[in-house]
């Protein structure tokens, strides 16, 4: 069992160090998703809270509750898209369908005005 | 043998699934927030007290970002805690030495109370209770740990 522990543990550590050394080169990966009328602002990590969720003064008219509702759409949107750009910049150095598993999934690509490519 | 590695791989499987749709529930301290999060940050539920947004929109972006990552630290540390009954303190503490202390370890007190905006007031003065001068009199029924 320590022997099956230690190999983890060190396959663990090089793929952190891999990935270290990409995210070294590539800086922090985050996603940033907005309201359509810059109500809510919200910056995502992949698998983590949000590092930031901004609120527009105009958005406290909507009241507690559809801020709140709002507040988690967008976050969610953000989480979705840091977990889409940690797995592109991780593909090279991590199985994509390990990454998929780990819950880090790929979206599909949306231009600006939300179509998918 | 066959029958322990059954035992086991279903006791695996239900840990996954129990993990799988953890979550926790965490109040600002403050009282005007309170978050239902994952342990992988997925806020699963927001409630915002009607006094919250009275205090601008900077205290609400501020307050909601702090209570989803306290509640995130709940999930993951509950996570580590049904990990550990399941599996054992000594697996835990091997998944721990892979994947980093349990939020526990790591931030102790992760709340820090806020700065009050005036000077708290100095504690009321209450006369000292005069000096019995004369021994014999009761004093030790009046101060029984003989403090003057």
């Amino acid at each position: 069992m320590d022997d099956d522990v230690e190999r983890a543990a060190r396959k663990v550590r090089d793929v952190e160090q891999a990935v270290s050394e990409h995210v070294t080169r590539s800086g922090p990966i985050t996603g940033r998703a907005s309201s359509p009328d810059g109500a809510v602002t919200v910056i995502g990590t992949p698998g983590g809270p949000p590092q930031q969720i901004a609120v527009s003064a105009a958005a406290l008219r909507m009241g507690p509750q559809g801020l709140a509702a709002e507040i988690m759409r967008i976050a969610e949107k953000a989480q979705r898209t840091a977990n889409s750009r940690l797995h592109q910049t991780l593909e090279r150095v991590v199985d994509p369908r390990e990454l998929t598993e780990l819950g880090i999934e790929r979206e599909r690509d949306e231009d600006e005005f939300g179509w998918r490519r | 043998m066959a029958a322990v590695n059954e035992e086991r791989m279903q006791a695996t499987e239900q840990l996954q699934r129990e993990l799988k749709s953890l979550t926790a529930t965490v109040e600002h301290p403050n009282g005007l927030c309170t978050v239902t999060a994952s342990p992988r940050g997925e806020i699963k539920a927001l409630h915002l007290h009607p006094a919250l947004l009275g205090q601008g929109p900077r205290a609400v972006g501020d307050v909601v970002t702090e209570t989803v990552r306290l509640a995130t630290n709940a999930a993951v540390q509950t996570s580590f805690n049904r990990m550990a009954l399941a599996l054992g303190d000594g697996m835990a503490i091997d998944v721990e030495s892979i994947a980093g202390d349990s939020p526990f370890r790591s931030t102790w007190n992760p709340v820090v109370p806020p700065k009050s905006a005036a000077p708290e007031a100095p504690p009321e003065r209450r006369p000292r209770r005069p000096v019995v001068e004369d021994p014999d009199e009761d004093a030790f029924f009046e101060n029984p740990f003989g403090r003057r």
